[in-house]
């Protein structure tokens, strides 16, 4: 099994610190859905840094890897990412909750590079990934579509309608990615409508499915690079994570899905998001 | 590649020649099955173009896509009884430089799946055909829930979309082809019953153009689809009472010919719409939001009155909703008085 190195998992820890740094800065300009960008940030990093095959200089580049972020509103991690890849130049972010701006807080592809399919409605994305992993069957083209779910957005029927068409076509370069931090805008996702236990939903449409540390690099790497699973079968990772991972006061708290920050509250983030940058470092060694 | 004559090679007769032949020579009444001409152009299309691609909903057989499937196994999607995820999947299929057509019957194509059409193919400008199946009274037997009267009203109101009414085989035939060479989404109304065969050899259906299928100088009548043969009956009704009308067929509801509207009433003074749909945001509202901007008339509109649709054989719902010639011509008579 391939694994990183651990100068590779620092370097990769150290981006996705920034990245939540840069959340932060946006987020003095306007609201946010801190919560779920903070929880996917590290799997995101990963899957820009070391698994799909693309280039920021030519987005559209036919033979690329799609990564679709059906729970669009997590899309504060996705831009910062983005923008670290070099699919735009940075000061985009600082536009952030401006008149017209291109970071809105719902992805659109038309403002953006690098953004796939424009999501905010929650159920979308993975009807979209299905029909492009199937068009790369039909084009008998090798690329892969990473789709990555919220654990709330499991409540909507279409989600299932598309497990159950890939699980029937047995469509194996498609890749589901759940953010399970088991929480939603009201409450924990278990209260307000319970998906569990979601790892055997997917089995049962068809699925193979692999349950990890959704912020443990060696098992996002790891798993995402043997992905599919199973051939002829379509995959499923479901990634256990920490709502507002990295922002101590705030990890595991449904009240902070969507953040309304004080600016000189920001300040303060910032430190607290160092400081567990430093302890994941520490961890790692 | 709007070619009329592949759809008149296809209905050759044991004689060799062609039905429109017939018809112009025999002055004889030639019924076209939509669906039947549907799959045929499909066919045909996706002959032509390979990145032609048909999506069903559990809806292959009905929707008349069996020959495509025949023809093209592999360009062929079937998605079951889920039509929010089937949209979804055209839109996806679009990304990549496909060109899907994807039919169901008609309140699972549209309400169903609204959400998808609007942010997954219009927002996004996708090119993704949608074929709305059985509109109208079309299946009024089945009752409420499968006889739409609200499509065009709730479609309409979406940014990007085209959307196609027509009225006869030449019609159905060419707007298939003219909906693959749109880049945006595209809407294509689908009668269930026989139509009558309006236009003859060398009419070239164009997205966007209405067109005068007879002139008149006291009344305007805007209508579409399944409604355009009734009304040119009721417009020879009328003529021997002398009442003379000019009718217009709109089989692009949008964008709609404002300037083939505006110059014929500004010609009667007098507009009526008649349509197998509800009166509330179909053909005549968006006859009524040209008029009431640019040259406010005197207007009518028949069509159903915010009701959802009674049971029943359609020659009879149809006679209960006044939409037979007669009934359609009374109307008119009276509005003119």
């Amino acid at each position: 099994m391939k694994k990183l190195k651990k100068d590779e998992v620092e370097l990769l820890l150290k981006k996705a610190y920034k990245c939540r740094q840069n959340i932060l800065r946006m987020m003095k300009n306007a609201e946010g859905h801190i919560g779920g960008a903070f929880s996917s940030l590290d799997i995101i990093t990963v899957l820009y840094n070391k698994i799909l095959k693309h280039n920021p200089s030519e987005p559209k580049w036919p033979d690329r890897d799609r990564f679709i972020l059906s729970a669009g509103h997590k899309c504060l991690a996705l831009y910062t990412v983005l923008a670290d890849q070099g699919y735009f130049d940075e000061s985009i972010l600082w536009t952030y909750g401006q008149f017209k701006t291109r970071v809105a807080m719902h992805p659109e592809e038309k403002l953006l590079p690098g953004v796939e399919f424009p999501t905010g409605s929650l159920g979308h994305g993975l009807p979209v990934g299905h029909g492009i992993a199937l068009c790369a069957k039909l084009d008998k083209k090798n690329y892969k579509v990473f789709v990555m779910l919220g654990d709330g957005e499991c409540q909507e029927g279409s989600i299932w309608e598309a497990a159950m068409s890939a699980g029937h076509y047995g469509t194996d370069n498609l890749i589901v990615i759940l953010d399970r931090n088991g929480l939603q805008v009201n409450g924990p996702t278990e209260k307000i409508m319970n998906i569990s236990p979601v790892e055997d939903k997917f089995k049962a449409f068809g699925w193979e499915v692999r349950t990890i540390d959704g912020h443990d690099y060696n098992q996002i790497y790891e798993t995402l690079i043997s992905t599919p699973f199973k051939k002829g079968k379509p995959s499923c990772i479901i990634a256990k994570t920490t709502k507002c991972k990295g922002l101590t006061f705030a990890e595991g708290e449904f009240q902070y899905h969507h953040w309304h920050c004080e600016p000189d509250k920001i300040d303060e983030s910032l430190e607290i998001v160092k400081e567990s940058l430093k302890k994941e470092l520490e961890r790692i060694k | 590649m709007n070619n009329l004559n592949n759809l008149n090679n296809l209905n050759k007769t044991a004689a060799g020649k062609t039905k429109s032949e017939e018809f112009s020579s025999k002055n004889e009444v030639i019924y076209d099955d939509p669906r039947k001409v549907f799959s045929e152009a499909l066919v045909e299309l996706g002959s032509k173009n390979s990145n032609v691609i048909y999506i069903s909903c559990d809806s292959s057989l009905g929707a008349s896509g069996g020959e495509f499937n025949k023809k093209f196994p592999d360009r062929h999607f079937e998605f079951g009884i889920a039509e929010q995820n089937a949209m979804g999947e055209a839109a996806g299929f679009a990304t990549c430089g496909k060109i899907p057509f994807i039919a169901a019957y008609m309140p699972f194509v549209t309400f169903r799946c609204f959400e998808q059409i609007r942010d997954d193919i219009c927002k996004t400008n996708l090119n993704v055909n949608i074929m709305g199946n059985n509109c109208g009274f079309s299946v009024s037997a089945l009752g409420p829930t499968h006889t739409v009267l609200e499509d065009m009203a709730v479609i309409r109101s979406l940014p990007n979309i085209t959307i196609f009414s027509p009225c006869d085989g030449p019609e159905y035939y060419q707007a298939v082809f003219s909906a693959a060479e749109i880049e945006g989404p595209v809407f294509i109304r689908i009668h269930r019953l026989k139509a009558k065969r309006i236009h003859s050899n060398g009419y070239k259906f164009i997205c966007g153009k209405g067109e005068i299928l007879k002139n008149g100088s006291d009344i305007t009548v805007v209508t579409c689809s399944s409604m355009v043969a009734p009304t040119l009956e009721a417009a020879e009704i009328l003529q021997r009472k002398g009442i003379s009308i000019e009718v217009l067929n709109i089989s692009t509801i949008k964008p709609i010919d404002k300037e083939l509207i505006l110059n014929s009433s500004a010609k009667t003074k007098k507009v009526v719409s008649v349509e197998e749909h509800s009166v509330i945001g179909g053909l005549g509202s968006a006859v009524a939001d040209i008029l009431i901007k640019e040259n406010p008339v005197k207007m009518k509109m028949i069509g159903i009155n915010d009701q959802f649709a009674v049971v029943g054989e359609y020659k009879d719902v149809i006679d209960y909703y006044g939409l037979t010639p007669q009934k359609i011509a009374d109307a008119i008579d009276d509005f003119c008085r």
